[in-house]
């Protein structure tokens, strides 16, 4: 099992568009026991990783419940981190 | 936004509204706002474990072991305990490496004991085990054994002042981080550093005021530049580690190795290279006791007896706190701001200590009153040296002109 972070990073390296709720329900199976795994921990991871130059927003907007909804994509240098050094 | 949605994922537009734009800046903003506090705090936080350290080494057992006085005012070596005949050298090694050590490895209790709570221990070992983890590790071992024992070491030797040499490690951080990472350094940069190399001088004029130059003082100031060239290492290299892992389990391995490392193979192997392995064990006891413990007397306040434990317990938490806070604040406002918020310790450190050894524990005071003589008191030069050298490392982290465009544009 990877580390929370790890793993939040590892669902971008296909080259996917996710946003923090995404995030949230594709790792719910296996982290949703984790005290850590809350939704502003993993906006603020997401949030950190663009800081770092990681992840770049690709696009956001409002959806139907009138929540904030913004997706990040890895970059060239966000891609060779995640495969390349998340180990 | 609620705090466990559920929906599912959207096909959304591109934002046009002026609405949502609004309500993404603020997203922003509060994010920013939240890692410049938290940059500023591990500044605030590195005042009070300095100072607290300061209180821990200068207390109990400790006073015997450094001999009376301060060595940076009397320039007198320490006579350690039974009078036993180490070397200068070997001395001052072997009592910042157990000051450092024991700080950094109470620290890792805290930060250890903190992650669990938060329920990351078990990604706490998960991360040890990783690439990243072993890169932390390995700045753990820059920044602790080597840059904090020099740390303290220079804290001793030189007094409070240590702290803004030390607090050069932005700008050296700068440096080597065009070296190694090519990352820029332009005009504006170049020009903070030397601002703060000619606030290092403006602190150093200082030691050469009296009639005599203090020897230990002036070596001092020299170790103080090796643990700002050992931070300033570790920022580089630790911000890059860092950006992956969560900064809770950042520190706890950051602490835990250099705490391991520094109190139980560093210091042993110093004592086993001054011939008296077999004094190791009873340091280390009595590196916690009071004056008054250290002379079996009965009936004194547990505070008195404590003294040393206390001020370690509280300098361990903050090491803690402070170099999460300095982790997370970077990942949060920017390497370059971060490091220039957290660069103000180098005005926190001097006031704390003036508070906590200064005034509380009368370090400050000779014949009744202050007297800048001791250390504890800056002279006015010093504090617009501090100043001065705050203005350097905002200038290598901040574009000035930037800021002013920000706030145009908001």
């Amino acid at each position: 099992m990877l580390p929370l972070n790890f793993a939040i990073l590892k669902l971008f390296e296909e080259g996917e568009e996710y946003d923090t709720i995404d995030v949230m329900e594709k790792l719910q199976g296996q982290y949703s026991k984790f005290r850590a795994f809350k939704f502003n921990a993993v906006q603020e991871s997401l949030m950190s990783a663009e800081k770092n130059g990681m992840l770049d927003e690709v696009r956001y907007g409002m959806d139907a419940n009138e929540n904030l909804r913004v997706y990040y994509k890895a970059n060239d240098y966000g891609m060779d981190m995640i495969k390349n050094y998340i180990k | 936004m609620n705090d466990n949605p559920s929906v599912s994922a959207p096909e959304l537009p591109l934002a046009e509204s002026a609405d949502l734009k609004e309500a993404r800046h603020a997203r922003r903003s509060r994010f920013m706002k939240k890692g410049i506090i938290i940059a500023l705090g591990s500044g605030v936080l590195y005042g009070v474990y300095s100072a607290c350290l300061l209180a821990a080494t200068g207390s109990g057992s400790w006073i015997d072991w450094y001999g009376a006085g301060n060595w940076y005012a009397d320039g007198v070596a320490p006579a350690l305990v039974g009078g036993l005949p180490f070397s200068f050298l070997l001395a001052i090694l072997i009592l910042g490496a157990l000051g450092s050590g024991l700080n950094d490895f109470i620290s890792s209790i805290w930060m250890i004991g903190k992650a669990g709570v938060k329920g990351k221990f078990k990604d706490f070992l998960r991360c040890y085990k990783s690439k990243p983890g072993a890169v932390m590790a390995v700045c753990a071992l820059i920044g602790g054994p080597v840059a904090s024992t020099a740390y303290l070491i220079a804290l001793t030797m030189a007094g409070p002042i240590a702290t803004p040499i030390s607090a050069l490690c932005p700008a050296i951080g700068a440096i080597i981080g065009r070296i190694l990472f090519k990352q820029k350094l332009n005009f504006r940069m170049v020009v903070g550093i030397l601002i703060c190399i000619t606030a290092t001088f403006m602190i150093g004029s200082t030691a050469f005021s009296g009639t005599e130059i203090n020897v230990h003082f002036l070596i001092g100031l020299l170790i103080a530049l090796i643990s700002a060239l050992g931070w300033g290492i570790e920022g580089a290299v630790a911000g890059f580690g860092t950006s992956v892992m969560d900064y809770e389990i950042s520190i706890s391995i950051r602490q835990f190795t250099s705490g391991v490392f520094t109190l139980f193979i560093l210091t042993p192997t110093l004592f086993i290279i001054a011939g008296h392995l077999g004094l190791y064990p009873s340091m280390l006891i009595d590196a916690f006791r009071g004056p008054f413990m250290a002379e079996g007397a009965s009936g004194a306040s547990f505070l008195v007896l404590a003294t040393p434990l206390i001020f370690f317990l509280i300098s361990g938490l903050a090491a803690g706190l402070s170099f999460g806070f300095w982790y997370k604040g970077n990942s949060m406002c920017g390497a370059a701001l971060g490091m220039a918020c957290n660069g103000t310790f180098s005005f926190w450190v001097p006031f704390f200590s003036f508070l906590i050894c200064g005034l509380y524990l009368g370090w400050g005071f000779v014949n009744g009153s202050l007297d800048a003589s001791t250390g504890y008191v800056l002279a006015p030069i010093q504090w617009a040296a501090a100043i001065v050298m705050v203005i350097g490392i905002f200038l290598i982290a901040v574009n000035p002109l930037e800021l002013f465009k920000k706030k145009k544009e908001a």
